[in-house]
């Protein structure tokens, strides 16, 4: 006979119910749970998981785009995206932090991304074929993440809320400078229109699936949702996201890739069936660009050696003239 | 600070908290935390992680070590909290008051004499009986910016020149939302509500 895993009832050997009924009491309450509280073991292991790939794609989310800064356009469009790829590297900071109140260190979750052991958005291993893809990953891949984290600005837990709250209200400028570069190119050149459409054909499917798997196929939903991490599910977020993006992308005269794709009777827009086992092949990284990313990250990081080394030695220099 | 959990490897950065200040005579606010090997670092990442965007005349840093937090459950589990020793001393207090959404965790509230973290942590307690979280530091452990007009010209009114950051410098593109919403091609309500 099979028992029950605590990530399925929550519950890790010795603790109480009484303890879970207080805390879940609390999260009832609507009550933020911040760290010195007392929390079930797989409340922690689950946020520090998600929080930490949250973290390590921000972090990965910069090199697709980063790609492009040499080749921006114009100096307008140079500075936007200079300063769009340093939210992203901030945001990773915030994550980190987050994660760090629940005990997890960076070095570890550095080690977990480099090693390929931590996942990251698989968003994130597309390639960017042209300069369009910039503000197409704006447009759509922002803004589904907005929506996500928006949501998540709504969690239980304090840290992780106060990191997407702030997160947020960034990402906003991400999502409106890539709908007004995609906008004025729709409108633009037959050449212009040609590759913002190139880039919605490629951007679209996978900014769906971006949102992660359906309700009925989303293993860790049960206790994400019973303690206030997630508040809505994968395919409601998924649904707003499409409610939003439908009628503007085809205001901008842009035709969506998917013939399914219609109105039903209460307004929302319906979607064709979405191809999982590309999205399952991408995150197993037998598709996409998983090593050139984490080969990317690691040459940063090893590139960067030299300037923690300098650091070091200078803070290792003042505390020897302090204690002398 | 609450221990971690977890086994923590000795090599990286201590973490510093950092306090930001929107405006003058406004409280100073923990926004997060940085990983810094000395004071100057510290306040540099600091600045590159926490303003990028306006709305800053001050940063604070404080190392991780030197800071006392407690909810009031962790205090009625933990009595020992209110025993940890330290200088005595000017301390500064932080409180978290409400669930609200929020950016930021803590506003630091003002000073208290203290002879040690726990003594400043029972005052803060009495004080703000009514709290969700309190915060105390010493004095002596605080590293700040310059007040003086230059530095803060210089660290923080770059972000604000950089109007192009702020969602409002792109307006509305296209039809506004409400319009659309008209015009029958985005549902009413959110998508999350239906069928509720
Ligand atoms: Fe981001
Ligand atoms: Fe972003």
């Amino acid at each position: 006979m099979t028992h029950p895993t605590p990530a399925q009832t929550g519950i890790t050997p010795g603790e109480t119910a009484e303890q879970h009924a207080h805390f879940e009491a609390r999260i009832a309450r609507g009550e933020k749970i911040e760290a010195g509280d007392w929390m079930p073991a797989e409340y922690r292991r689950q946020l520090i998981r998600m929080i930490s790939q949250h973290a390590h794609s921000e972090v990965v989310g910069m090199l697709p785009e980063g790609e492009w800064i040499t080749r921006a356009p114009s100096l307008r469009r140079k500075t936007i995206l200079m300063a769009k790829v340093q939210d992203e590297a901030g945001h990773g900071q915030y994550l980190y932090h987050a994660a760090e109140t629940l005990g997890a260190t960076r070095e570890d979750m550095l080690q977990a991304l480099l090693s390929g052991k931590a996942k990251y958005s698989s968003i994130f291993n597309y390639p960017t074929h042209s300069w369009a893809d910039v503000g197409m990953i704006g447009w759509l891949v922002d803004g589904a993440a907005i929506k996500n984290q928006t949501m998540l600005a709504g969690c239980s837990y304090g840290p992780y809320s106060r990191a997407m709250v702030r997160i947020c209200s960034e990402e906003t400028f991400h999502h409106k400078q890539g709908k007004e570069m995609i906008v004025a190119y729709a409108q633009g050149t037959p050449q212009q229109r040609a590759m913002a459409q190139d880039a919605l054909n490629r951007w679209w499917w996978p900014a769906m699936m971006m949102l992660g798997p359906h309700d009925a196929d989303s293993p860790n939903s049960g206790v994400l949702t019973r303690w206030g991490i997630k508040l809505k599910s994968n395919d409601e977020v998924r649904q707003e996201f499409i409610n939003e993006h439908v009628p503007e992308l085809l205001e901008a005269g842009l035709t969506i890739p998917d013939p399914d794709l219609h109105q039903d009777e209460h307004g929302n827009w319906r979607h064709g069936p979405i191809h999982w086992d590309e999205f399952w092949a991408v995150i197993r990284g037998e598709q996409g660009l998983n090593k050139e990313r984490l080969g990317a990250r690691q040459a940063a990081h090893d590139d960067g050696a030299w300037v923690r080394d300098a650091l070091q030695a200078y803070t290792d220099r003042q505390r020897a003239v302090a204690a002398d | 600070m609450t221990q971690p959990q977890y086994p923590s490897s000795d090599t990286q950065w201590p973490r510093w908290e950092v306090f930001k200040q929107d405006a003058p005579n406004r409280p100073h606010q923990a926004v997060g935390s940085v990983h810094a090997g000395d004071p100057q670092h510290a306040l540099l990442t600091a600045r590159n992680v926490f303003v990028r965007r306006p709305a800053a005349v001050s940063l604070w840093c404080v190392r991780e070590d030197d800071i006392l937090t407690a909810t009031p459950e962790e205090l009625t589990t933990n009595f020992a909290l209110l025993d940890t020793p330290g200088e005595a001393g000017t301390y500064h207090v932080g409180v978290k008051r409400t669930n609200k959404r929020s950016m930021t965790f803590v506003d630091l509230s003002g000073t208290v004499q203290a002879s040690g973290s726990g003594d400043a942590l029972r005052q803060a307690q009495v004080m703000h009986p009514d709290v969700l979280a309190w915060m105390v530091f010493p004095e002596t452990a605080v590293v700040r910016t310059d007040e003086d007009p230059g530095t803060v010209e210089s660290w923080f009114a770059p972000a604000k020149d950089k109007t192009y950051k702020q969602q409002q410098h792109y307006g509305v593109i296209g039809r506004h939302v409400g319009e659309l919403k008209r015009a029958g091609l985005m549902p009413g309500r959110a998508a999350s509500e239906e069928g509720a």
